[in-house]
């Protein structure tokens, strides 16, 4: 019965119900069966051979041609023997699977048949000589080993089957009307699969870069390679720094790690980063090694790698060779520079880079935050947001958890710094790239990286920072840059303008700190030169937060820049009131001549009623001396 | 208590009323020169700013002397003040500079007279206080 309904289907000639033929094609799978075993039983009909007749045709007449001329599986036969079952035809069952799986081949449609046949059996409680039914059915059934497995469903049947080493579908369900198409199960080429995803992964996010990548990672994070697992197995927070001239084991070991250091920290990107990378391992053709290099940055050229494996195994290869003589950290920034660079080069798409920028900032920016929360700075709120808003963060946040897998632990110190000596780093990576496109594109990672390094400079204490960063990551960075920035600096705005979340206010201070970087190109951090500026995602965030609306790009900007008058007025009093009472430094009281000034304080308004309105404890206790017990005063005088 | 706050809202309303009526003169001046109307309601209004803008003005200028450790008003402070509008500031600085440049004028001519002709020190003397006297009001 199920067979015929099976048929039907696969013919799409007819429309049946499967259960109303049931009866039909059992009795006449019954009747056939017996036609060629002697010691058939009951339901015996000869079936004329009846030439089609479509119009006058019945259904029965119909299906009893398909039957005959169709190949013939009954996997009735076994159902009804399971059902109406004794011990022996069971018994008997498996063996006669196991015997006819060497002879016959069953169809996929055995088991669904058989399953609806079972169901009708079980409902019409036909009595059957079931093992000379099935005799017959099997010699008549059209081998297919493969389909033999599916023959079983009974867990009776099933577990015979298991111990006798057939293969039974888990999913096989008691009632066979449930169980769904036979799997052609072939193994999964890992790779085409992982680069698939990838593909899907990168074209989610050319169409939506900041909000889908969460998403995209959620998804992402489903597909998890026991190779991932492996890897992100190691829980350590930040790699230690591993100075042997490279080898790939290094690398793939480094990779690993910069893998569970982003793991470490609680950020979904971060894993999200991370698991693409892991799943670029398995995506990547080539060994290990090369894997460890892809995972940083392959994630975001999946789709593309796997078309350009010729072309870029050689290009990372040369790439390697290139950095082993290079430290660690330099290494993989350069290889995944490399690596980029070659997908970029190979792919001369505007796109693709940005999607590389995009992920490389989304890891950076994953691995900033991380650095951030290690360090457990204020300003990581600020500064997440803004790596969120800035691509070129995340980039410089890639390179600088580079550099602190480097073994540059010292770096931890500051955001800024790190993301100088990333940013750095990925100067260094730039200069390795002989290809303008690279350059270009570096430059505008550069620039983004720069943008969010200035715009996260307000504080004094990064700048302070910035200078105290590792003599080694600076000796690393003091590779004279090439003059070719320079001329890819103008590609660098054009290339720039695909990303959407870079605010035009904070992008223009970029370029003139590219120009004003670049000559100065030593590895001390030129932040003084430049012009600081307030964290644009930090102005967003707040704006957004007490607008409760949203809000144009465009007002953004006005924000922006209104904000920034105001910080300069600001400013400029606080110097006025200074110089007023004769001194250099700012204290409470300028500030609260200002405030008065502002009209926020005033005589029914003290200043300490402020601070305790509008402060968080932390702050407060500095501001306002509380009294402890045992006579100490915080903070102590 | 009562008379003395009775004598403060009296004052306050004499003051009030004193600028009610310098704000109409200044207002007919600009209307004359604009060739603009002013309502009463207006010139009420802007009397009204003004008197409170000065309330604010006097309590600023102290807490800026006090900030500079100061217990006189001086010059410095009223130019911090000014600091809000640029153009008033400027004016405020000039009028400042050549206040001072008076003073010096002054102070030099003093001496001079003082050396000069000791005998005439008390003509010179008063005229020098009579200086001395417009200077400290102007500033």
């Amino acid at each position: 019965m199920l067979l015929m309904s099976r048929l039907l289907c696969n013919d799409g000639r007819y429309k049946f119900g499967t259960m109303c033929l049931c009866d039909f094609s059992l009795q006449n799978i019954s009747g056939s069966g017996k036609d060629k075993n002697s010691g058939r039983s009951t339901l015996v009909k000869q079936r004329p051979a009846v030439f089609p007749d479509l119009d006058n045709d019945t259904p029965r007449n119909m299906l009893k041609r398909i039957i005959q001329t169709q190949p013939q599986v009954s996997p009735l036969a076994l159902r009804i023997s399971k059902h109406e079952e004794t011990e022996g035809p069971v018994w008997e069952l498996p063996a006669k699977r196991i015997s006819n799986m060497g002879e016959m081949q069953l169809p996929d449609l055995v088991p669904e048949d058989a399953s609806i046949a079972t169901f009708r059996m079980t409902k019409k409680r036909r009595k059957i000589s079931v093992s000379e039914f099935e005799r017959a059915a099997d010699e008549r059934l059209p081998q297919n080993q493969a389909r033999s497995t599916l023959d079983s469903s009974t867990a009776l049947a099933r577990s015979f089957s298991m111990s006798l080493g057939t293969v039974i579908p888990p999913d096989t369900v008691e009632k066979r009307g449930l169980l769904r198409r036979p799997k052609n199960r072939r193994a999964i080429d890992i790779e085409a699969f992982e680069g698939g995803v990838e593909q899907n992964m990168l074209k989610r996010k050319a169409q939506k870069y900041l909000v889908d990548s969460q998403t995209a990672s959620e998804i992402q994070t489903t597909v998890l390679t026991s190779d991932v697992e492996i890897m992100l197995s190691n829980t350590e927070l930040f790699v230690q720094p591993q100075f042997d001239d490279q080898s790939q084991n290094k690398l793939s070991v480094l990779e690993p790690q910069l893998l569970n250091s982003k793991t470490s920290a609680q950020r979904s990107k971060i894993s999200d980063a991370a698991q693409e990378e892991a799943r670029l391992v398995g995506t990547d053709t080539r060994r290990t090694p090369r894997n460890s290099e892809n995972l940083i940055l392959d994630h975001e050229h999946a789709g593309r790698m796997t078309p350009l494996s010729p072309g870029t195994p050689a290009n990372q290869q040369e790439d390697k060779h290139s950095h082993s003589q290079q430290s660690n950290p330099m290494k993989q920034l350069s290889v995944s520079e490399e690596v980029a660079v070659g997908t970029a080069e190979h792919r001369a798409n505007a796109g693709y880079s940005e999607d590389l920028e995009k992920t490389l900032r989304e890891k950076g920016e994953s691995q900033i935050t991380a650095a951030q929360d290690a360090r457990a700075e204020p300003e990581e709120g600020g500064i997440a947001e803004g790596s969120v808003e800035h691509p070129g963060s995340p980039k410089a946040e890639h390179e600088i958890t580079r550099s602190v897998g480097g073994g540059s632990l010292d770096r931890h110190s500051h955001t800024s710094s790190s993301e100088k000596s990333g940013m750095k780093l990925l100067k260094e990576a730039v200069e390795q790239a002989d290809e303008l496109e690279d350059q270009a594109i570096k430059i505008e990672l550069d620039g983004t990286e720069e943008g969010p390094t200035e715009d996260e400079a307000e504080d004094p204490e990064s700048e302070g920072d910035s200078i105290k960063t590792p003599t080694f990551v600076r000796a690393v960075a003091y590779k004279p840059l090439l003059s070719t920035p320079h001329p890819a600096k103008p590609a660098a705005p054009k290339l720039s303008t695909p990303r959407p979340a870079k605010p035009a206010a904070a992008r223009s201070p970029q370029q003139p700190l590219q120009a004003n970087r670049v000559p100065k190109g030593s590895g001390v951090s030129r932040r003084k030169t430049s012009e600081p500026e307030i964290a644009s995602s930090l102005i967003k965030k707040i704006f957004s937060h007490y607008v409760k609306m949203p809000v144009a790009r465009d007002a953004f900007k006005i924000v922006q820049k209104c904000s920034e008058k105001y910080f300069m007025q600001l400013s400029n009093d606080l110097e006025a009131y200074i110089h007023h009472a004769g001194r250099k430094t700012v204290e409470m009281e300028d500030l609260e001549v200002l405030m008065r000034r502002q009209g926020l304080v005033t005589d029914k308004m003290p200043l300490h009623v402020l601070i305790e309105r509008y402060f968080p404890l932390e702050y407060r206790k500095l501001l306002i001396p509380v009294a402890a017990s045992g006579n100490s005063v915080i903070p102590s005088k | 208590m009562e008379a003395t706050e009775e004598e403060r809202l009296l004052l306050t309303q004499r003051l009030k009323a004193a600028v009610h009526y310098t704000v109409g003169c200044l207002c007919q001046d600009v209307a004359e020169d604009k060739d603009v109307q002013f309502t009463k309601q207006t010139i009420a209004a802007i009397s009204e700013i003004t008197f409170r803008q000065c309330d604010n003005f006097a309590k600023d200028l102290e807490m800026f002397a006090r900030h500079a450790k100061r217990s006189t008003v001086t010059t410095e402070d009223v130019k911090l003040l000014a600091r809000r509008s640029n153009s008033l500031l400027k004016y405020i600085t000039q009028k400042s500079e050549e206040l001072a440049s008076s003073n010096m004028e002054q102070k030099e001519k003093k001496k001079k007279k003082s050396s000069a002709a000791k005998g005439g020190k008390i003509p010179g003397e008063q005229e020098a206080a009579v200086n001395e006297s417009e200077d400290s009001n102007m500033a």
